[in-house]
């Protein structure tokens, strides 16, 4: 379970989080939608220790993140898998390095155990015999794959998702979240996604939270938000489902 | 519309007072890196995997500058000397001039400022793209210590490869005098090469690559260190990358005049 309580966070005069609370149960995934510069992103960072807050606690099965040490943090962040927004993936590295990366450093697989664990975890985001191209002779929707292969080769209890599907294309962007459910269904993990998408919130989201100038506006099920009295919230997902057409 | 307390005030107190803030604070997150660094360097396993593409990158890439610009400052140095003899001077004195000023100065000096350009700039740029495209991020959420990984190869490449680049370009530099003394002067190759045995001294190639080790490890760690913590996109890595240079070079100019006090 990962909680978050009462987070605060300033960058120079601009205070990004006001209060954040908020918990992902086990073998959920929770979508936290909000507009873009609203700090969805960095509450992704704190969650492994990149970025510290300024006040509250964030706790993953129990322990308080932001008081562990370096050796316990590595230890933590061996628990999670992230994709990041624009994949970040190793620009000097082929996209089999990419994958194996964390397998050669973390495991004691032996180099042909590496290579056909690479290849599985390509055949499952249906990128076979791409394991020798560079992350220059792809495209988007296919560097998000490699991300999520790289992200989820060690099988982790968590994952924590960037914005998954900006920049693609609805069909590539469907791709991806059919992806994220297969991956949830098959390894059963804990998932925080962080978008502004509505239609691929829905798609892979079991509760949702709402950010509103730095803080939780609402959180709930599609149905509870659909339904929501709010109307700053019906503003909300009037605009975006609008904006996706 | 902005109140009084929001406007930067840029009065000249306050102008040095940000600056004197700002300088430490980077001093201080520069310090942090390196003892990080130092402190992690029993961590092998972590940079090892870097450190020889990082010694081609940074050392035999850049062989064929260094020797060129060593050749031309070996032959400049030979033409300039002569220019300057009176004639009752030896003309073997060129090359006692030639070989000093070469080893213990000129090599190490110029090359490390040709070097703060090329690897300097390569790495900060390298690193500093890393940082805007959320690759160092990617390494710290794959469990990896992404100073060690990324910082310590790069430092030490520079470290061990400076000293290797200017005991070549030194030798390069002194075989440019030659030439340039045949072709430009009247100094007789034989008096120019009784110059350099009878002048040189085992001492001053320590100084030379004294220097060059610590210009290497100057250099190279000012770079990672502007490309680690470099933002603000494009902009920002671009701003870094010319940081480097400037940083690197007045620091090397500083270090010059140190070790020149401290050991000659």
């Amino acid at each position: 379970m990962i909680r978050l309580e009462n987070i605060h966070k300033k960058f120079g005069e601009q205070e990004v989080h006001k209060g954040i609370t908020f918990t992902a149960r086990d073998r959920e995934t929770i979508v936290i939608l909000g507009k873009s510069g609203g700090g969805k992103s960095v509450l992704l960072k704190m969650i492994i220790g990149l970025i510290k807050p300024d006040i509250g606690t964030i706790e993953v099965d129990g322990k308080d993140v932001s008081k562990m040490t370096f050796p316990e943090l590595q230890k933590l962040r061996f628990k999670f898998g992230f994709l990041f927004q624009n994949a970040a993936l190793f620009d000097s590295m082929s996209v089999g390095e990419n994958i194996a990366l964390a397998l050669e450093r973390h495991s004691n697989y032996t180099k042909d155990e590496v290579i056909d664990r690479v290849e599985y975890a390509l055949n499952v985001v249906g990128l076979e015999n791409s394991a020798h191209k560079m992350p220059s002779q792809l495209s988007g929707g296919m560097k998000k794959r490699v991300g999520l292969a790289r992200a989820v080769v060690l099988t982790p209890k968590y994952m924590l998702y960037d914005e998954p599907t900006t920049g693609l294309d609805m069909e590539t962007a469907d791709g991806i979240n059919l992806l994220i459910n297969e991956l949830k269904n098959t390894i059963g993990m804990t998932s925080i996604a962080v978008t502004h998408d509505i239609h691929s919130a829905f798609l892979i989201g079991d509760r949702f939270t709402i950010f509103d100038k730095g803080k939780v506006r609402m959180t709930g099920t599609k149905e509870e938000i659909l339904n929501s009295n709010d109307e700053e919230i019906r503003k909300y997902i009037q605009s975006e489902i609008e904006t996706k057409g | 519309m902005a109140t009084e307390s929001n406007q930067i005030d840029n009065s000249f107190f306050a102008v040095v007072g940000r600056g004197t803030v700002l300088f430490f604070e980077h001093l201080g997150r520069y310090s942090s890196s390196i003892w990080w660094m130092l402190s992690h360097a029993h961590n092998a396993k972590e940079y090892s995997r870097n450190i020889f593409s990082q010694m081609n990158q940074v050392g035999i890439s850049s062989i064929p500058i260094v020797l060129f610009v060593s050749m031309f400052i070996g032959m400049v140095s030979a033409v300039q000397s002569a220019y300057q003899l009176f004639d009752w001077i030896p003309k073997s004195v060129v090359g006692s001039f030639v070989i000093k000023s070469l080893m213990l100065e000129l090599v190490p000096l110029i090359s490390a400022i040709v070097l703060a350009g090329k690897v300097g700039a390569t790495i900060t740029a390298e690193m500093g793209t890393m940082r805007v495209t959320e690759q160092i991020d990617a390494l710290d959420a794959l469990a990896f210590d992404s100073i060690s990984f990324l910082i310590t190869p790069r430092v030490l490449a520079g470290t061990i490869m400076f000293p290797i680049l200017i005991i070549f370009g030194s030798f390069i530099g002194v075989v440019g005098g030659l030439v340039g003394a045949i072709l430009a002067t009247d100094v007789p190759a034989e008096a120019y090469i009784y110059g350099i045995k009878n002048t040189f001294e085992v001492y001053d190639a320590f100084i030379g690559i004294l220097k060059a080790t610590v210009f290497g490890f100057t250099i190279t760690s000012c770079a990672c260190y502007m490309g680690y913590y470099a933002q603000g996109g494009s902009e920002g890595v671009g701003r870094a990358t010319m940081n480097t240079v400037v940083v690197s070079c007045l620091s090397v100019v500083v270090m010059d005049f140190i070790i020149a006090s401290v050991f000659t």
